[in-house]
């Protein structure tokens, strides 16, 4: 399937003063576009968790949505240090976020498996140079 | 959708305050003068508020249509009490409304404390949808069903406090009196705002209004304070004072004493966190209680004193009256109540969702986006629209074209 459109965006490693603006504007995008109500929540969730993934524990990334004629792809690939234990990283509630962290809310070990709850396919790889995450979601 | 208010155009002198408050951008400048587009005004009377030429004018009912009935029955709003001098007696408010030439006065706060609740219940049982979402204030709810539509299965479907008011007493009269006819009965709710005007005209649920007429309290305010001192302090009743909490920010929260529950008024406020729903933030929250006036219900723009003072005097009503001098059984009646069906409203869900042409959408935010580039980004509305972006998509309707832009021409590009 062809792809109609992909935006992309920046994101600074511990940038908490811009933390969701990112998936704030995809969110906008999206219902601007006319997307269901329950495609924008599925995708505003994986881009803000992702978003706040990269912001807490990497050396900054990017998030590219890629908008496709049947399904919508959320790439969110950083720089590093990588996860040590991938499977143990998808356990609900499990978390390496610093203490400085939890105490503003964040960190709460739910950020990976949200996000894969909320796709139709998930993959994510992970080395020191950095994770890379893959989120579909196929349009109703 | 319609409006309960108007615009006098002579005395709009185009001057953008209202336009640029509109949480709905709903409201353009044309020739010099402000234009409402009711497909998307909410009706919750921030442009009233903010115009500095009294511009906007409230469609209310008046003292004189009592004589289109054989019966009146006022409903004051839970926020009325708050109106008047700190220590005003409410028996003597409920004769000042007598004294206007109502039969009966049935207090909303009654009404209230019975989907107090109804509130609970249902947020309690419908565990799979959080936060659950206040339904009070109408204009929140055409706020999420114009701007948030993915939300509106967050509302709690539950009767407004005004409607199973007007029921209640409408029956109780009928009891006492036993050949007045329905049609003889007029019930005038005293409104707070235009936004539960609005609610009587155009119900938000499938449902017909149960209240016949609606005064602002502005119109009939001066009157009363008039009335007030006429008036011994015989008392009937007092309010609910769970209901009574209703009229202040915090007040429904309070009263269904739910724990992790978070009440939000003011629109931006409302708004910002609206936003952090939708990202799937606070789905830890039970209830979300949303009021659109700064401070809640005696925020609102109909009401004569200032929302701090309001809220001073109705904690003060709170804190000295007493609940034992309620003569109402109503309150004691919620199964019956909620077996009939009181509580139950549909909440309209509006047209379905149509599948997007992607494609298109897709290209028209481009276009979009390429008009924007070429704006200053000032957002100065001196265009008439409230921000660049809204005159980008403007001039993308073919509604205004690149020579609208002000700046640009001054600029001489």
């Amino acid at each position: 399937m062809k792809k109609i459109k992909s935006y992309k965006y920046q994101i600074n490693k511990n940038d908490f003063v811009n933390a969701g603006k990112v998936s704030s504007a995809i969110k906008r995008n999206l219902k601007k576009i006319g997307f269901t109500n329950r495609i924008v929540r599925r995708i505003a969730v994986i881009s803000y968790e992702g978003e706040m993934n990269i912001i807490i524990h990497s050396q900054g990334g990017e998030i590219e949505l890629g908008i496709f004629e049947n399904k919508i792809e959320i790439k969110i690939n950083d720089k590093g240090p990588g996860i040590n234990d991938v499977n143990l990283a998808m356990t609900e509630g499990y978390s390496t976020a610093p203490s400085e962290v939890r105490e503003l809310g964040f960190g709460a070990g739910m950020g990976l498996p949200n996000i894969n709850n909320c796709s139709d396919k998930f993959n994510i790889t992970s080395s020191k140079d950095g994770t890379k995450i893959q989120s579909t979601i196929y349009l109703e | 959708m319609k409006r309960t208010f108007y615009l006098e155009k002579d005395k709009c002198k185009g001057c953008t305050n209202c336009m640029r408050k509109c949480p709905t951008e709903a409201i353009r400048i044309v020739d010099g003068k402000a234009v409402i587009d009711n497909e998307k005004c909410i009706n919750c009377g921030e442009c009233i508020r903010v115009c500095p030429y009294n511009a906007y004018t409230p469609i209310t009912d008046k003292i004189i249509d009592l004589k289109d009935y054989k019966f009146n029955i006022a409903i004051p709003s839970t926020t009325v009490y708050g109106q008047f001098t700190l220590g005003t007696k409410i028996c003597k408010i409920h004769n000042a409304l007598l004294g206007l030439g109502f039969d009966y006065v049935y207090d909303e706060s009654w009404a209230a404390e019975l989907i107090t609740k109804a509130i609970k219940e249902k947020v309690n049982d419908q565990k799979e949808i959080r936060p659950k979402i206040s339904s009070n204030c109408p204009a929140m709810v055409r706020l999420i069903k114009i701007k948030y539509p993915g939300l509106v299965d967050n509302i709690v479907e539950v009767e407004a406090p005004m409607e199973i008011a007007a029921r209640l007493a409408v029956k109780k009269v009928k009891e006492k009196n036993k050949n007045l006819k329905d049609e003889n009965i007029g019930v005038f709710y005293i409104s707070p705002c235009p936004a539960k005007t609005l609610s009587v005209k155009e119900p938000i649920g499938k449902s017909r209004s149960y209240i016949n007429k609606v005064i602002s309290l502005k119109e009939i305010y001066g009157d009363m304070v008039r009335e007030l001192k006429m008036h011994s302090e015989i008392c009937f009743s007092n309010p609910s004072l769970t209901g009574l909490k209703w009229s202040i920010s915090g007040g429904q929260t309070d009263a269904c004493d739910f724990e992790n529950s978070i009440a939000v008024s003011g629109l931006e406020n409302v708004v910002d966190v609206l936003e952090e729903l939708e990202m799937g933030k606070l789905d830890h929250i039970k209830y979300l209680e949303i009021l659109s006036c700064n401070g809640g219900c005696v925020g609102g723009t109909y009401n004569f004193e200032n929302p701090f003072v309001a809220n001073s005097n109705i904690k003060h009503i709170l804190k000295t009256i007493k609940e034992e001098k309620i003569i109402n059984d109503d309150i004691d009646r919620y199964e019956e109540y909620k077996n009939k069906g009181y509580f139950e409203v549909e909440i309209y869900k509006g047209i379905q969702e149509k599948k997007p042409n992607i494609k298109e959408a897709i290209e028209k935010m481009d276009r979009i986006e390429r008009i924007y580039e070429k704006l200053p980004s000032l957002d100065c509305g001196s265009c008439g629209a409230p921000t660049c972006r809204a005159l980008a998509e403007d001039i993308e309707e073919g509604i205004k074209t690149i020579d609208d832009c002000v700046i640009l021409k001054l600029e001489g590009k």
